[in-house]
């Protein structure tokens, strides 16, 4: 018994210790790359290109951080940024938590089949559809505005926005729609008064999963905007690395900022974000 | 409440997804359809004199049959160290050891980067002269090459992409292989040591089959988010050197939007969506199948 017992713990040990060193080269594997861009973030543009390279800055600066704000239009980049995700979580939740609700207390004909229909949609790929996109904005005059950018995120939003509300509604009691009904409200008042009151939590995290989805985005910002003062955040970090003479400093800077809000909200929102891809309802 | 009670209650239920569907309709399926019919008219050419040239360039195209072979390869490559790497590390996070919530915070990090700006660190890193990973190797092995063209390099440039979308995409499969992980009885891994199964034992009939649909998932949704990967491609190698790093979205895009042939472009986009429909299949079943 007393063998038994100490080749047990013996396991453990060893179980901890190939455990502990994955857990520490993968965080290496990790944060490496990042602690660079930080790291260059905080130096002036002649020691980025210092040879050999500083690992870490001599004499950390901000300057990179004040750069981008004022050699580059990063604060206009920020505000369309924050204008597009910010309305488009609304919209998309707002029209999304609509059809959730459609879904989730009415059976009506061809319900089942729209619900796939909703999740297919998912797998689309923006570039099948993003040239004919592109001349519908350009012929209605939407083309280079963030309008015709905020219809098309809120639409790629909207499946999982539908999907997430409607597993939110359908744990929430009939009774409580009863309840409306026998006070003489309508079906829309009831959705509103009654229903979408309690679905606050889980309309929270569909808004920021629309905000992130938004955010992120390049593909579309890049072929729906041209000009410069309508460029997103990810649009402008795109171009300037595409520039001549890279400021390494300032490119990292703006890359870092811009990436707070999804640094953020994924850390805050990864437990959500793994229940809903287990149900199917959240996209990448 | 009993659902369809009435004529008006039953019918309802089509205003309150109207608006959702109307949009998917406008913004997605239309022009889709649009690209189809673009797929299959002549060059500058309209209404309906169809043809099937674009088709028939696009399998004799080398560089769209290379970027197909990418692809594959990006995706194949992709998840498969999304998985190992995922899985190792939700093992170890599994263990409950002291650190656990620190490691995993740490772990998540690539994850929360957007794609544009992890293709930008990674450019930076693997700049041969001012970048960290030439002098990082140097310190282990003195004799590597100082100023090592990563990116340049045709036979480096594609491989570099596929580690840095690597670490851009294990996090995500880590956290739902974790999820899975805990739920797994106890009971079973004690019963399972009872009866003197080591851990290989342990890890192929219990780890494994507990975990059998949630890998499934984690992979066919992985697999349809790699197959459109674009701007980590785009900011990090711009599909070059030459197109050796072109994935299709890249392609389509570049096609499209910088070389203006529509027709060809939509033909591309076609087959590459045929593909993607044909890999997302496994998925849609999957969610379907639990409901």
């Amino acid at each position: 018994m007393r063998t038994a017992a100490t080749s047990v713990r013996r396991e453990r040990m060893l179980d901890a210790a190939v455990s502990y060193s994955l857990l520490v080269l993968s965080a290496l594997f990790a944060l490496f790359p990042v602690a660079w861009m930080l790291s260059t973030s905080l130096k002036t543009e002649a020691e980025a290109f210092a040879l050999p390279v500083h690992w870490i800055p001599q004499r950390p600066t901000l300057q990179a951080y004040v750069d981008m704000w004022t050699l580059k239009p990063f604060g206009i980049y920020f505000w369309n940024s924050l204008v597009v995700s910010g309305v488009t979580a609304l919209l998309s939740t707002a029209v999304g938590a609509l059809a959730g609700y459609g879904f989730s207390r009415f059976r009506f004909r061809f319900r089942t089949s729209l619900m796939a229909g909703f999740l297919a949609t998912q797998m689309i790929s923006g570039v099948l559809v993003i040239g004919p996109y592109f001349q519908i904005l350009a012929a209605v005059g939407l083309y280079n505005t963030l309008t015709g950018l905020i219809i098309a995120y809120v639409t790629i939003c909207l499946p999982f926005a539908a999907w997430m509300s409607k597993g939110y509604f359908d744990s929430i009691p009939r009774e409580l729609d009863e309840a409306g009904l026998v006070d003489g409200a309508s079906r829309l008042q009831i959705f509103l008064r009654i229903i979408m009151p309690v679905a606050v939590p889980g309309t929270v995290a569909t808004l920021l999963f629309a905000f992130l989805l938004a955010w992120q985005d390049l593909l579309w910002a890049l072929c729906l905007i041209s000009i410069d003062e309508k460029r997103t955040v990810t649009l402008g970090v795109a171009f300037t690395v595409g520039e001549f003479i890279i400021k390494w400093p300032m490119l990292t800077a703006a890359s870092l900022i811009g990436s707070l809000p999804t640094i953020i909200l994924y850390l805050f929102l990864q437990r959500f974000y793994v229940e809903g891809l287990a149900r199917g309802a959240v996209k990448g | 409440m009993r659902a369809g009670r009435t004529w008006h209650d039953r019918h309802l239920g089509y205003l309150f997804v109207l608006p959702a569907s109307l949009m998917l309709a406008a913004v997605l399926i239309f022009p889709a359809v649009i690209t189809l019919k673009l797929s299959v008219t002549p060059e500058g050419g309209s209404g309906w004199h169809l043809t099937l040239i674009h088709y028939r360039k696009a399998l004799r195209d080398p560089v769209l049959i290379q970027t197909f072979k990418n692809t594959f390869a990006f995706v194949a490559l992709s998840l498969l160290g999304h998985f190992l790497l995922g899985l190792g590390l939700a093992l170890a996070l599994n263990q409950a050891l002291p650190g656990q919530t620190f490691f995993r915070l740490l772990a998540l990090i690539p994850w929360t980067i957007p794609d544009v700006v992890a293709g930008i660190i990674f450019r930076w890193l693997l700049n041969p002269i001012h970048g960290a990973l030439n002098p990082l190797i140097r310190l282990v092995f003195p004799r590597f090459p100082a100023e090592f063209q990563w990116l340049s390099s045709p036979a480096l440039a594609f491989p570099s992409v596929i580690v840095a979308n690597i670490w851009r995409g294990y996090p995500l499969v880590m956290v739902m292989l974790l999820a899975g992980l805990m739920a797994i009885p106890r009971e079973l891994y004690e019963a399972a040591a009872v009866d003197g199964a080591g851990w290989v034992k342990r890890f192929l009939h219990v780890t494994l089959p507990g975990l059998r649909t949630i890998i499934l998932v984690a992979l066919a949704l992985d697999m349809v988010w790699e197959f459109r990967r674009f701007a980590l491609v785009l900011t990090m190698t711009g599909g070059g050197p030459g197109t050796l790093t072109e994935v299709l979205s890249t392609l389509v895009y570049k096609t499209y939007f910088q070389f203006f042939t529509f027709e060809y472009a939509s033909a591309m986009a076609i087959l590459m969506s045929a593909v993607l429909f044909v890999l997302s299949l496994p998925y849609i079943l999957l969610v379907g199948r639990e409901r």
